[in-house]
């Protein structure tokens, strides 16, 4: 995995999480709490990926 | 010859020459925050951020008390509320304000007012029978809540009625009624 692809993975968690947050905003003030549970799970499991390609990332930028 | 690697008087950071200016990275400390790898670590740090801020939400909706327990208040007598008039009350909490619509064709509609936009209170229009939030001219369609027009994008919290003996008692609230 290059790190382009790190990169276009953050990009793309940044992305799903924006929608989820404001997904999950909706249905909280809608009192959707099933949906806004399965969102909050969405973007967990997203930050948690962007995390390991952050690592991985990391890990390719500073090695020489 | 032995001065050939070091740099001249008039190149060394505080000199007067003017020459100075030219050849010192005057925007450093810019540089070296704002490049690529930092504007990855804070893209990142975005992502991560953006996706614990749904948790608050969740926590809050687990904890939360929100149900919305049978609960039977009076809100006007029939007679005081003529057709193509509405009252405003609170339900279920005195910190939740309602309107209550007495529609032209004599049905009686009641949905929380705070409009789903930015919380303005909705009136009842009765020329074009349609609830309207002043605040940026949002629409709700009497019969349903469902927004119509402008900024709000859910419905309002629909309120059951029901008339006994006269009076109009308000029962239960709905949520996405759609
Ligand atoms: S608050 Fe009602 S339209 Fe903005």
């Amino acid at each position: 995995m290059g790190k382009k692809i790190c990169w276009a993975i953050i990009f793309l968690t940044v992305a799903l999480n924006v929608v989820m947050l404001q997904w999950a905003i909706e249905s909280y003030l809608g009192h959707e709490f099933e949906k806004l549970y399965q969102f909050s799970i969405v973007a967990l499991l997203s930050s948690f990926i962007a995390l390991i390609a952050f690592l991985k990332w990391r890990r390719l930028e500073y090695s020489q | 010859m032995k001065d050939n690697n070091r740099k001249s008087k008039r190149n060394q950071t505080g000199s007067n020459d003017e020459l100075v200016n030219l050849v010192n990275n005057v925007n450093r400390k810019e540089d070296l925050d704002l490049n690529r790898r930092a504007f990855l670590k804070a893209t990142a740090g975005a992502s991560v951020a953006l996706g614990l801020a749904t948790i608050p939400f969740s926590v809050h909706a687990m904890i939360g008390d929100f149900e919305d327990k049978e609960n039977r208040v009076g809100i006007v007598k029939l007679s005081e509320l003529p057709k193509g008039s509405s009252i405003t009350f609170n339900y279920p909490t005195d910190h939740d304000p309602a309107l209550l619509v007495h529609t032209k064709s004599g049905e009686l509609k009641a949905y929380n007012s705070a409009c789903t936009h930015l919380m303005c209170p909705v009136f009842y229009e009765k020329e074009e029978e349609v609830l309207l939030c002043p605040c940026h001219k949002g629409y709700f369609e009497l019969n349903n809540g469902q927004p119509l027009a402008g900024p709000p994008q859910r419905e309002l919290p629909l309120i059951e009625t029901e008339v006994t003996n006269g009076i109009v008692y308000a029962v239960d609230r709905r949520y996405r009624h759609g």
